[in-house]
């Protein structure tokens, strides 16, 4: 199945960040959007999110889909521990606790559960935040920018703990970034966006055993050159 | 050097020690037990004040009365606190009330307080008038001080209105309404001491000052 974003019309006063826009994303998989920043990644995103309102646009698909959004800070409420953090969101959810120690234990984090996000590290709260998206009943992920604040070691592990869980629940994801190598290794589908107005420059689907974790595969280098060509 | 004996703590300890050593010398300046009575016969007649039949009762209203006036102004402070907090309408509705109850001397609202009520709750109505608008005010400030991602996290997973002051506002609030209490009760005490002293109700710590100044005469 389809999700489609039509004639998308969106401008900030003078500027016009789209202009009769079209998108498809297909469901269950991990939808990549590269850009530069300022095109309108975030804004898109926020779109599909009803946080903000397109002058004019039309969303099929959307339609009582429920959405998770994993920002680009966690988010954590520095009160509650990793397990009280995500109970928060499915509190009143008839969702059994199991469902809360299992997203834990998929991202690693079962020894760290009672534990305040004041005592874990950016990238532990950030998987504490994947969980909780996961978690959540949602039918599509929004992911923005979630590792622009982490060091490339971090960086691998979160990419790693990401792969593990959508391997075990396949929920559509939209996944917005400026980082190609990012965008290689976690996007199924990856669209390279210009600058605003904004059009898909190239679309690129990655067959399954390219996306094995490894930047060094001949096929993923010279993906590489060619997005960073069209980027250019 | 240990922390009992940290060098900070020694010099409050001295400077105690020199207050108390002007008090003295003071006092042997003026040779008055009515000017300034010396350390000494203060501590005496603190114990005899303990051990006195009314000492109890007039301790256990004031702080009885204290407690209402607290927690009246606390539970009102807090709720309008967050009600204005989170709308800028009713901010603006509460603004010149707070203002002006900050910014009326005490002393006049006492002897409008004696007009409309019973002494017994002159001080009660003067503590709750006197903390209110500090607890108000840091439950506003605290408020708008709660970082907007973390209610903007909770409205994108659809956490409902009540949850969202309830377990985001409150808990992020917490140090400023205890903030705005402790600063609260420092006035608090004092106005229902002048109030007491005022009113004059049957016991209370202001009422027996009142009543040993008279006794002075």
């Amino acid at each position: 199945m389809l999700l489609k974003i039509r004639n998308l019309n969106k401008s900030y006063q003078e500027n016009k960040l789209f202009e009769n826009f079209n998108i498809e994303i297909k469901e269950n998989t991990i939808s990549c959007i590269l850009g530069p920043s300022g095109c309108g990644k975030t804004t898109l995103l926020n779109i599909i999110n009803h946080t903000v309102n397109a002058d004019s646009a039309i969303l099929e698909g959307f339609e009582n889909k429920i959405i998770s959004y994993i920002f680009q800070e966690p988010r954590l409420l520095p009160w509650k521990t990793v397990k009280e953090n995500i109970s928060f969101v499915i509190k009143n959810l008839d969702i059994k606790e199991e469902t809360v120690d299992k997203y834990i234990r998929l991202v690693e984090l079962e020894k760290f559960a009672n534990y305040y996000p004041s005592k874990l590290s950016g990238g532990m709260r950030q998987r504490v935040s994947i969980a909780r998206a996961f978690a959540y009943p949602s039918d599509i992920i929004l992911m923005d920018e979630p590792l622009k604040a982490l060091d490339i070691k971090l960086k691998l592990n979160l990419i790693k703990s990401f792969k593990r869980i959508w391997q075990f629940d396949k929920r559509t994801v939209v996944f917005v970034t400026h980082d190609i190598d990012e965008a290689l290794l976690l996007g199924n589908e990856i669209f390279v966006f210009s600058k605003a107005p904004v059009i898909i420059k190239d679309k690129f689907t990655l067959s399954s055993s390219f996306s094995d974790f490894t930047l060094e595969k001949p096929e993923m280098i010279s993906l590489k050159k060619q997005i960073l060509k069209i980027m250019d | 050097m240990s922390k009992v004996f940290s060098k900070n703590r020694i010099i409050t300890l001295f400077s105690t020690l020199l207050l108390i050593v002007a008090w003295k010398v003071v006092s042997l300046v003026y040779q008055s037990e009515f000017i300034l009575p010396s350390p000494e016969s203060t501590l005496i007649s603190t114990f005899k004040i303990i051990l006195s039949d009314n000492f109890f009762p007039a301790i256990g209203l004031t702080v009885l009365r204290g407690i209402i006036g607290l927690a009246a102004s606390f539970i009102l402070g807090v709720g309008l606190g967050i009600l204005a907090g989170t709308n800028e309408t009713f901010n603006a509705f509460l603004k010149p009330i707070l203002v002006t109850i900050r910014s009326t001397p005490v002393i006049s609202l006492i002897l409008l307080a004696l007009i409309w009520f019973k002494v017994d709750m002159v001080p009660i109505f003067i503590a709750f008038l006197t903390m209110f608008p500090f607890i108000c005010t840091n439950v506003i400030d605290g408020i708008k001080n709660v970082d907007k991602e973390l209610v903007q996290m909770a409205k994108t997973y659809r956490i409902s209105h009540w949850r969202i002051i309830r377990e985001v506002y409150l808990p992020a609030i917490t140090p400023f309404v205890f903030s705005g209490a402790s600063s609260a009760m420092g006035f608090g005490w004092r106005a229902i001491i002048i109030g007491e002293v005022l009113s004059q109700p049957k016991y209370g710590i202001g009422t027996f000052m009142q009543s040993a100044q008279t006794f002075i005469g």
